[in-house]
């Protein structure tokens, strides 16, 4: 199977290296990294090192930057996307672990969830509050039992990658697009992960924001899409 | 008798300002400077505006329609209203154009790679 690492990068000209370059020491995946009109030449590292670079003109924000690369993958006849966020967040050498269930058929979906062992990063105890809350909340909506909703780090075999590369939701995507996989009737499952703070820079979602963002995903659990809506997505190809 | 919801000159005022806006929303489709499928919504409803401050009796038939015992307070939930729906109609469309963007940004993204794929090639055959 073809596998494909999406790598989110919004300004990680600094941290973007050893993502790449992990990626690339497992073997086990091309990559590209999607460049959401960066200013600080995130672009050319990234080329630099082999990547296929995928740069947006405006500043789609998260979901519209990922969504990018699961198209590229879908055009370009990859069987799985790898989503890996650019931040040096999520350990690439995990790749392996995150894959298994996608490759050997099991699964269609699958998060790195830094819940399921002990150690590395955490994240705050109000953040994790809020993702314990989120979780019990996909679950109530969906039935999916995932300990950590917001993990950006997921594995997406050819059901799941055929489906994002349709409908992938816009703003803080995570918890939505795990509840649009289970009602399209995915199988969805979590690998344990270590995740680390991030290297450089702030995290798009500060303390503030954090209500802000158990509100807005609280109201996209709630009101989620009937049904994908095919028309406008995923027709193009080169 | 109906006693008049307005003094004449009040409504002679609020024709010349309806009639006007509407007038301006014609001349922006002439000029096509607003795309007619948006300017449907305000063309209807500033008309029915229109028509009702013209002709105040309608006005009391809506009124009696709905039950509202004083005719201003229907008035006033109707110019609110009217407000709202013209409201949610821009934001509709805002979102139509957002999604648009995003879907257009992402075929830009693609064909940038796509084009550097290709002069790579070129200069590696070259």
């Amino acid at each position: 199977m073809r596998v494909l690492a999406v790598v989110p990068a919004y300004n990680e000209a600094k941290a973007l290296r050893p993502v790449i370059e992990g990626l690339y020491r497992t073997g086990a995946c091309d990559v590209c990294v999607v460049d959401d009109a960066s200013t600080d030449g995130t672009a050319d590292v990234a080329r630099r090192l082999g990547a296929v670079v995928l740069r947006s003109p405006v500043n789609l924000g998260i979901g519209g930057a990922v969504q990018t690369g699961y198209l590229w993958a879908h055009h370009h006849g990859y069987d799985v996307a790898v989503q890996v966020d650019g931040d040096g967040q999520h350990d690439p050498a995990a790749l392996p672990a995150l894959l298994a269930p996608v490759l050997a058929g099991t699964a269609d979906l699958a998060i790195g969830s830094r819940f399921l062992e002990a150690g590395g990063y955490r994240s705050t105890a109000l953040r994790r509050s809020g993702i314990r809350y989120l979780s019990w909340f996909l679950r109530l909506r969906t039935g999916a039992r995932v300990t950590d909703p917001t993990s950006g780090f997921r594995a997406a075999g050819p059901r799941a990658l055929a489906l994002f590369a349709r409908l992938y939701p816009s703003d803080y995507p995570e918890p939505e697009s795990i509840a649009v996989a289970v009602r399209a009737g995915l199988r969805v499952v979590e690998v344990p992960v270590r995740m680390a703070a991030r290297a450089h820079g702030v995290s798009s979602i500060d303390a503030a924001r954090t209500a802000y963002y158990l509100a807005k995903v609280s109201l996209a659990l709630l009101l989620l899409p009937r049904r994908a809506r095919g028309a406008s997505g995923g027709a193009a190809t080169p | 008798m109906i006693e008049p919801l307005f003094p004449r000159e009040l409504q002679l005022l609020g024709i010349v300002v309806l009639g006007a806006l509407l007038a301006w929303v014609m001349r922006l489709i002439r000029a096509q400077r607003l795309g007619l499928r948006d300017s449907l919504l305000w063309l209807v409803s500033t008309g029915m505006a229109l028509l009702l401050v013209t002709f105040p009796g309608l006005l009391w038939a809506v009124t009696r329609l709905l039950g509202v015992k004083v005719p201003a307070n229907a008035l006033f939930a109707l110019a609110i209203l009217y407000t709202l729906v013209n409201i949610l109609a821009g934001a509709l469309g805002a979102s139509r154009n957002a999604e648009q963007i995003r879907r257009l940004a992402q075929e830009c993204a693609l064909l940038r790679a796509e084009i550097d794929a290709l002069r790579t090639d070129q200069r590696d055959r070259g």
